[in-house]
């Protein structure tokens, strides 16, 4: 058992941190963090931010070189999702481009597909959406009803998709279509990248129960695209997606470190507040409270270490990392609900009048959607008990 | 970044796990209910063959001189089958005291005996109507000259597998302190009832009982505390080994067992259920290692780690015991099948040598939670 890094590791976590600290924009370490309202603003300083990033060369670390990524091993992906927490770094605009499209694109692309696509993505002039659920495809991505029909050379695309998060910002759509029916059904989908620059794509934020408008509905009408744009081979888009999923190695990073940061901020806030004179801590509910919150986010970080450790060992993550995103969602969700709670009757005020200026109320919202984004709880569920416990599947499925 | 076992601590525990198999499982335990402790005290003897003993002793004292992290995949297995004895008081609590407090007099007398398996140790602290950490204890121990004599009653003192050395808990002169007692001084042993019969709870009584000090007077609390640590990582393992074997089962019966035609298994509510037993059983599991590693190499957080993973697991553990019995159904509930003996351990576990509370008090009070006080607190564990 080891937890030190290697000197080659910490030279890596040194570089990067000297960069940030030079680089993040004016204010930002000091805590100035606030994002522009507008939609072209909010916009531009995103993608402002992608492009320094890939200046800097630390837009996409783990894409080999030769597509100007760093080659970087696991751990430095992990050290890099570490480091960017601990600076509440700006999100990264183009995630889905990076970490989805891009590595897609490498392994089952075409030429040309990564010719147009890939520096693209690098430096951030093409922003991607994600283009998988629907009214009626939700937890059951299968019953997708978005139609691609082939006419005269090109594909006609009519339906719409929904939770299809910075659509109002990009350019480009990795867009499941049905384009069969025959089958099972898990054939007869295709992916295709979709450009959202077209009159057949229209786009509407969707606000969200936090008050924020990051996803959207997209509405496809007649929109077109062409045979270049389909990724592997028609009808074989679940095919693409299993790929997909199966360059995730770094597993949720992020999440994990996000949730360990925000569990200090709320022992800090039961340190800070007080009650009558005494700090809230003092009362033994909340100690005992904040203790099980302590011992169980601890347990989610160290599981996903032992996942990660299961993955340096043996090349791919093993089973059991499937469950890092449950733990790791819910304990958010519970988290904000003692953070709540312990504020006593100021628990129901937000904004600037509430404590820490409704940190908490803001983010006690926002948990709500990770147990359902990307993959429900339930879905999670299913997939450990059927794939780790071997339990029978659920009919239907 | 290795946040694993290493190969050998994964072998040792296949040999360890295959020997308690092939004794039968939890046979050895339901032996032990029964009245028969034939069967446990086999297996004692023949994990101290294996060298299991040796783990913590020091070499010195013919011992393997390794850490927390070797006795791992040994609770973990003997945990798993209920196995009934004193491993863990003896190889987690005593040799720990001794080793660290003990004068090189009393570590030559009792290590080897340890290490060998020819003596198995117990601790004899608790007292009726007192917390775990109480101001004073009514048992006295009184200088007589180079010597001391004990006197009065303690309780909940684990005697199954026939100890030959108590460290018992008194009142001297300088405070709470520690005493070697051996085991033919005590004036009377008065077993107690227990909800997990696998167990052997006694009342003892020592009427100037003789005695020898235990490292320095007034310090036994502190002592106490700091092996705890050692404890409470063996503890845990014990706990996580019986999960393991819970969730195991549990998924086992929902496979075969069919209702409405189809198995169980397969319904959400039963399903999710496991699920989420699974779940704590890797977060145990990880907390549980962690401490280990925290304990063996005396890392700045192994207060919080080793009573985070006692708070976590104690209470996972008796959920995931009360699950189990739910899944199985009315099988679950009856005294055939092993669940009901996973439930009892589990609830003596968490009321053995602390309990939640104390775990989250302790951790809390490590992370300075409450630094306006801690300036002239006293260390915690």
């Amino acid at each position: 058992m080891d937890f030190t890094l290697t000197k080659k590791e910490e030279a890596f976590r040194d570089e990067l941190r000297s960069w940030l600290s030079v680089n993040l924009p004016e204010g930002w370490l000091e805590g100035k963090r606030t994002l522009p309202e507008s939609k072209e603003a909010y916009s531009r300083f995103l993608r402002d931010w992608q492009r320094k990033l890939y200046e800097g060369g630390w837009a996409a670390i783990s894409w080999p070189e030769a597509y100007g990524g760093r080659n970087a091993t696991l751990m430095e992906e992990i050290i890099y999702h570490q480091e960017m927490v601990r600076v509440k770094s700006p999100p990264l605009v183009n995630y889905v481009g990076i970490h989805m499209v891009a590595p897609t694109l490498m392994q089952m692309g075409t030429d040309q597909q990564k010719e147009a696509y890939i520096e693209n993505i690098l430096t951030g002039n093409h922003v991607w959406s994600q283009g998988y659920s629907e009214p009626n495809a939700g937890s059951d991505l299968t019953a997708i009803e978005t139609a691609a029909v082939k006419k005269d050379g090109r594909w006609i695309i009519n339906g719409q998709k929904v939770w299809t998060s910075f659509a109002h910002l990009a350019d480009r759509c990795f867009l499941l279509a049905r384009t069969g029916q025959s089958g099972k059904k898990h054939e007869g989908i295709t992916v295709f990248l979709l450009d959202m620059n077209q009159e057949g794509v229209e786009t509407r934020p969707i606000t969200q129960m936090d008050g924020r408008e990051e996803f959207n509905e997209v509405y496809l009408t007649d929109a077109i695209a062409h045979d270049e744009d389909i990724v592997g081979e028609e009808g074989k888009g679940w095919s693409v997606l299993i790929a997909l999923m199966l360059h995730e190695r770094s597993g949720i990073a992020a999440e994990v470190f996000t949730l360990e940061q925000q569990f200090e901020e709320v022992a800090e806030m039961a340190r800070t507040l007080t009650s009558d004179g005494k700090p809230i801590i003092e009362d033994p509910f909340i100690e005992d409270g904040l203790a099980d919150l302590y011992a169980r986010i601890s347990g989610a970080r160290l599981n996903y270490y032992r996942n990660i450790t299961h993955t340096l060992k043996n090349g791919k993550p093993g089973p059991e990392s499937s469950l890092d995103k449950l733990l790791v969602s819910e304990l958010g969700k519970e988290l904000f609900d003692f953070a709540m709670t312990i504020q006593g009757h100021a628990g129901v005020l937000a904004g600037g009048d509430a404590p820490f200026d409704g940190a908490m109320q803001h983010q006690y919202l926002a948990s709500f959607g990770a147990t359902i984004g990307g993959g429900t709880s339930e879905v999670q569920r299913n997939t450990i008990g059927e794939r780790i416990l071997g339990l029978p599947k659920d009919l239907g499925r | 970044m290795d946040f694993s076992l290493n190969e050998e601590q994964e072998l040792f525990r296949s040999a360890v796990r295959k020997y308690l198999k092939d004794l039968g499982g939890t046979g050895t335990a339901r032996a032990t209910i029964r009245g028969d402790d034939e069967p446990a005290r086999a297996a004692a003897s023949g994990l101290a063959e294996m060298g299991i003993n040796a783990i913590p002793v020091p070499e010195q004292q013919d011992g393997l001189g390794l850490g927390a992290l070797d006795l791992v995949p040994v609770f973990e297995e003997t945990g798993r089958v209920l196995l009934p004895g004193l491993q863990l008081e003896t190889l987690a609590l005593a040799v720990p005291l001794i080793t660290n407090y003990g004068t090189e007099e009393q570590k030559k007398r009792w290590l080897p005996l340890a290490a060998s398996g020819e003596s198995a140790f117990s601790v004899a602290w608790y007292e009726t109507g007192r917390s775990l950490f109480p101001e004073t204890f009514a048992c006295t121990a009184t200088r007589i000259d180079n010597r001391y004599e004990l006197s009065g009653v303690k309780t909940l003192v684990p005697v199954t597998g026939s100890p030959d050395l108590f460290i018992v808990g008194a009142e001297a002169p300088g405070g709470t302190s520690l005493f070697l007692v051996e085991a033919s001084e005590a004036a009377s042993v008065r077993p107690l009832s227990c909800l997990d019969e696998t167990q052997l709870p006694a009342e003892l009584s020592f009427r100037n009982a003789h005695a020898e000090l235990l490292g320095e007077p007034g310090k036994g609390q502190d002592m106490l505390r700091e092996a705890l640590l050692h404890f409470n990582t063996a503890l845990v393992s014990g706990m996580v080994g019986g999960m393991d074997e819970l969730v195991k089962i549990t998924a086992e019966y929902a496979k075969i067992r069919v209702q409405f035609n189809q198995p169980i298994g397969r319904f959400q509510a039963i399903k999710h259920r496991i699920v989420d037993m699974k779940l704590d059983l890797e977060t145990a599991r990880s907390l549980s290692h962690y401490a280990a590693w925290a304990v063996e190499t005396g890392a700045d957080d192994r207060i919080a780690a080793v009573h985070s993973a006692r708070s976590f697991a104690s209470r996972a553990y008796i959920k995931a015991a009360g699950d189990s019995i739910q899944i199985h159904g009315g099988i679950g509930f009856t005294e055939e099948l092993d669940c009901h003996l996973y439930l009892k351990r589990a609830r003596y576990w968490d009321h053995y040598f602390g309990s939640v509370r104390d775990s989250r008090k302790a951790a809390a009070g490590s992370l300075g939670w409450h630094a306006r006080q801690t300036a002239d607190a006293a260390p915690v564990s």
